[in-house]
């Protein structure tokens, strides 16, 4: 229900094993790597000068980085070939394998079996060559069908030479243009979209000028096949008979290629494994820092998988690695702990919606929970009735098991399922408040009491961010924000002061003079106001001011204007809460009054039917958005930041 | 009513860039620079170039980088323009982006043909831009022929493909040729979806340009080349206006270059052969030059037409071929009075 607490691990290795121990780590897969050089050069790395760390800390002297980087392309290739001709689809059971083994025997294995294979495939390439080409044959024969005669004396002439083309219409339109200048007869025996196709009978003697001519036309010889006869359509069917045959060869080539298929399965697979584990391991590599005899990696582990990690290397290399497990201190940005979301089913799929605003960061409160309740709160007290509710918790679900969409499917079934208990206690089944009875309210005949709800909804929600707020700065031991700031303590103070007096005032709940309030509120400002100074002469800073105190003053003028402002609008703003729930009745009513005007009992179904469906996809979208935007302006720009790093382990198929 | 439509907004927008375009003192503020690096320092400071310039250190900068800088100012324009049209009107400006890239590939294309690699290409900006090619698979070409594969499965591919038969081998002369009449095919298919009042402008600006692209063909091909007759008139281009296929043709068949030159200066385009010593020297700049007042003069009488738009792409080509000319006069220290010569705006 939070943000997983992560542990640094330091791993020092023999380079002998660097193979076996990377492979185990991304076997593992829980370790979100650190590049060791830099790790070792920050102070947070610190070895106890024991006797067996002597060796270690004598080579953590001069490290330089990893850099043999290996080129897996060509092994990739071969294997991706191997799998296209077996028809291997490529296995995702890679763990399998272990650590022990040896990459280069495998890889020889496969490059043997490719040897053996390839000449096969060859063969069956070159006669798909083959039949690729008697289409081609058929198709260009084809625009001769009508010549109805053995058209092999044409293709043999002994003086004379027939070509078929195929040139743009523009071109064509010139070659017409200037018939009796070319040496040749010039026949159009077809239209193919933009192109002419042509046949041309020319003296051989002048082959060497027609050739330069059509060049300039930009033409495209169509191949005729020699060694034929009979009709162009005798000759098309003898092609397609030898095509046939040429087919069945293939399929034999192909059984003859199959019967391998079982022998060498196993050794692809593992080959294919073995690849994919090597090619993680070059990531985790990447990152090491080497000494002469000793490598070192550095990566950040989720505390509830260390212990698995540990026991994993210490069965297997036992007292030849080091390890060096740290709690995970909170630093600057980018090297900070990466954040792992670690929350149960009913809000998981919410984690999507605070992603698209930013990954808690290290320090803070996993914002999941407030945020994935308050969602489901505030969408259902907008859209609440129980016949649309339950067709967008039906549309989740279908998203969610067909079409895999988990998040969006996850985010919408929680939110037709509030839908549907607002239904209940607004008593609303498909915009219809008659069917059943209200359990707690009807929105439209209690404006006002909703729309105060409403704000009443805004207050809790936006005292609970306060507390939020308080609790990430007193993680971050931030006195200036914490206390003093417009989202720390004197902030809320404010809010409570502002919220009491307004309610006061209209209720009178207890005697108290209007003074008194206004006072507090005023000192809670000034103090706002002073606050980098005051927070400074707390913690004993020498200076008091960070940047030139003209600017630093401007400023914080001003933010007394926003706090003001801001505190106001927020709260106001939760009125559209109320004001969609009315809205949500509204458009129904709109569409009701319409199917009674139509007065007849078809009409005016079909035109509920159709009201309910604009009501989901409009207003369900509307209602969809205005939450959200609740939930990110007004709240998160109270508590969250949202700038941490996304946990990601080095591991197979992810 | 529809050419207002159409044309309205993109007109003003027009008259507007125009404005941003360089006059005589720019002209000759750059004729007077007396080293490149003062001329990319004028235009960067003193034009609308300057915005192209603007990560350029003008003491360090190399020809052909300028002259890439100064060619992304067409870019920059026509893709301003294409904002303001939709449909077919998109499409047809779209094809100028075919017409500068053909020139660009043109040009890498003799790169490779002679050093057998692609080294210089900083100038060839448009690489990719109509055509949609990767230019890095363009840019590694070792041959012609890899130019034309890469260009195989482009909006080119069509022409080009032809060029890949095994019989033929590599041509240089035939990839250039191909991808000018490929442009021509292109332009001439996306103006037939254009309104008929803006048709007809197009026909009639277009002819021109092709009868004098045409007959510089002819004369050249004569003149340099020897090429026979049907070749000739085979690599013409189809767009006509005052010279038809009919009077193509017959120029094309003439039998010597003196009778081709006697039937040329007969023609509305005698001016490119006035005077036998410096035809070579000034045919471009006459070619040019003629077409430049052409249009300023159908832009000055036409309102409310795609020609107002074509015109000023034009002109501003013409404003980069100019610059690019004041470079290379810089370069090859040509007295400035003899340098205006060469020069397609006229300046006095």
């Amino acid at each position: 229900m939070a943000v997983e607490r992560m542990k640094t691990v330091g791993i020092v290795g023999n380079i002998t094993d660097m193979d076996k121990i990377c492979r185990t780590i991304v076997l593992n897969g829980s370790m979100h790597m650190l590049n060791a050089l830099t790790e070792i050069n920050s102070n947070y790395f610190k070895l106890s000068a024991s006797e067996e760390n002597i060796e270690a800390i004598e080579e953590s002297n001069r490290l330089v980085p990893y850099n043999v980087g290996k080129d897996y392309g060509k092994d990739e290739q071969i294997i991706k070939a191997l799998n296209e001709i077996f028809d291997f689809k490529p296995s995702k059971d890679t763990g399998s394998i272990g650590i022990d083994y040896d990459y280069q025997k495998l890889i020889n294995a496969v490059e043997e079996e490719y040897g053996a294979v390839k000449e096969l495939w060859d063969e069956i390439e070159k006669k798909n060559k083959l039949v690729e080409e008697k289409k081609n044959y058929i198709k260009n024969l084809s625009y001769m069908k009508d010549i109805n005669m053995d058209i092999s004396p044409l293709l043999n002439l002994k003086y004379l030479r027939l070509r078929l083309f195929i040139i743009s219409r523009e071109n064509f339109g010139r070659l017409k243009g200037n018939y009796e200048n070319v040496p040749s007869l010039v026949l159009k025996i077809a239209t193919k979209d933009d192109n002419v196709i042509v046949m041309s009978v020319a003296p051989q003697y002048f082959d060497e000028e027609i050739e330069r001519l059509f060049a300039t036309l930009n033409y495209q010889e169509l191949k005729l096949p020699a060694g034929y006869t009979g009709t162009a359509q005798e000759i098309i069917e003898k092609l397609t008979g030898e095509i046939k045959n040429i087919l069945n060869e293939i399929k034999d080539l192909k059984d003859l290629v199959q019967k391998r298929r079982g022998d060498v399965s196993p050794t692809i697979k593992k080959a294919y494994s073995a690849l994919e584990l090597e090619k993680k391991v070059e990531l985790v590599k990447r990152e090491a820092a080497m000494g002469k005899r000793l490598f070192f990696l550095f990566g950040y582990v989720p505390k509830s998988k260390v212990k698995r990690l540990q026991k994993e290397l210490w069965d297997y290399f036992g007292s030849n690695i080091i390890l060096v497990i740290d709690d995970a201190p909170a630093r600057e940005m980018a090297k900070s702990p990466p954040t792992k979301f670690k929350n149960s089913w009913i809000i998981r799929p919410f984690e999507a919606l605070i992603r698209m605003y930013g990954l808690p960061s290290y320090n803070e409160i996993d914002p999941t929970v407030f945020f994935g309740l308050s969602y489901m709160f505030l969408f259902g007290a907008m859209f609440g009735d129980l016949g649309q509710g339950f067709v967008i918790l039906l549309g989740g679900l279908y998203l969610t098991y067909k079409k895999k969409r988990v998040n969006l499917g996850g985010v919408l079934s929680r939110l037709g399922g509030s839908s549907m208990i607002f239904g209940l206690l607004y008593g609303s089944v498909f915009g219809n408040e008659h069917l059943i009875p209200a359990l707690f309210i009807r929105p439209m005949a209690n404006i006002n009491t909703m729309l105060i709800l409403a704000i009443g909804l805004g207050v809790i929600l936006m005292t609970i961010s306060f507390l939020y707020s308080l609790v990430n700065n007193w993680k971050r031991r931030n006195i200036e924000e914490g206390i003093f700031g417009r989202e720390g303590l004197v902030g809320f103070l404010f809010f409570l002061t502002l919220i009491f007096t307004v309610v006061n005032y209209f209720y009178n709940l207890i005697e108290i003079p209007l003074a008194v309030p206004i006072i507090i509120m005023a000192v809670l400002l000034l103090l706002n106001v002073f606050k980098e100074p005051i927070s400074n002469l707390i913690i004993g800073s020498n200076r008091l001011y960070k940047e030139s105190v003209v600017d630093y003053y401007t400023e914080a003028g001003f933010g007394v204007i926003e706090t003001l402002l801001s505190v106001l609008s927020n709260t106001i703003s939760f009125i559209r809460v109320g004001a969609f729930a009315l809205n949500h009745a509204g458009l129904y009513l709109a569409f009701e009054t319409m199917a009674e005007m139509i007065n007849s009992g078809i009409g005016g179904t079909l035109i509920l039917i159709l009201g309910n469906i604009v009501i989901i996809g409009l207003e369900g979208l509307i209602v969809f958005i205005q939450g959200l935007r609740l939930e990110y302006y007004e709240l998160f720009s109270r508590y969250y930041s949202g700038d941490g790093v996304e946990y990601a382990p080095v591991r197979l198929n992810n | 009513m529809d050419a207002i439509r159409i044309h309205g907004a993109v007109a003003t927008k027009v008259k507007g860039m125009e404005s941003k375009m360089l006059n005589d003192d720019d002209y000759i503020n750059l004729l007077n620079a007396k080293s490149i690096t003062e001329c990319a320092r004028y235009l960067k400071e003193k034009t609308s170039y300057g915005r192209f310039l603007a990560d350029v250190d003008v003491e360090t900068v190399q020809r052909g980088a300028l002259e890439g800088h100064i060619k992304e100012n067409i870019i920059y324009n026509i893709d301003k323009i294409i904002h303001y049209y939709s449909g077919s009107y998109k499409e047809f400006i779209n094809t100028f982006f075919a017409k500068y890239e053909i020139e660009d590939l043109k040009d890498l294309a003799r790169e490779v043909y002679k050093k057998g690699k692609i080294e210089n290409y900083e100038d060839n900006v448009f690489v990719g831009k109509y055509s949609k090619a990767e230019p890095s698979k363009i840019l590694d070409a070792k041959s012609v022929r890899d130019i034309i594969i890469a260009l195989k499965d482009t909006a080119f591919g069509k022409y080009t493909i032809p060029l890949l038969d095994d019989n033929r081998g590599e041509n240089l002369f035939r990839f250039e040729m191909t991808l000018d009449m490929a442009y021509y095919s292109i332009l001439q298919k996306e103006w037939d979806k254009l309104s008929p009042a803006d048709q007809e402008t197009i026909r009639n600006v277009f002819g021109t340009i092709g009868d004098v692209l045409n007959i510089q063909w002819i004369y050249r091909g004569k003149k340099f080349y020897n090429i026979e007759p049907q070749l000739l008139l085979n690599y013409t281009i189809n767009l006509y206006n005052r010279l038809n296929f009919r009077k193509i043709k017959e120029l094309c068949y003439q039998s010597s270059l003196s009778q081709f030159l006697d039937k040329a200066r007969e023609t509305r385009y005698g001016f490119l052969f006035k005077n036998d010593e410096t035809i070579d020297i000034y045919m471009d700049r006459r070619m040019h030059r003629y077409i430049y007042y052409y249009l300023q003069k159908i832009d000055r009488n036409t309102n409310m037409n795609i020609i107002n738009v074509v015109a000023y792409i034009l002109l501003l080509e013409f404003e980069a071929r100019d610059i690019i000319s004041i470079i290379e006069i810089i370069r090859y220290d040509v007295p400035e009075d003899e340098g205006k010569k060469y020069l397609i705006k006229n300046i006095h």
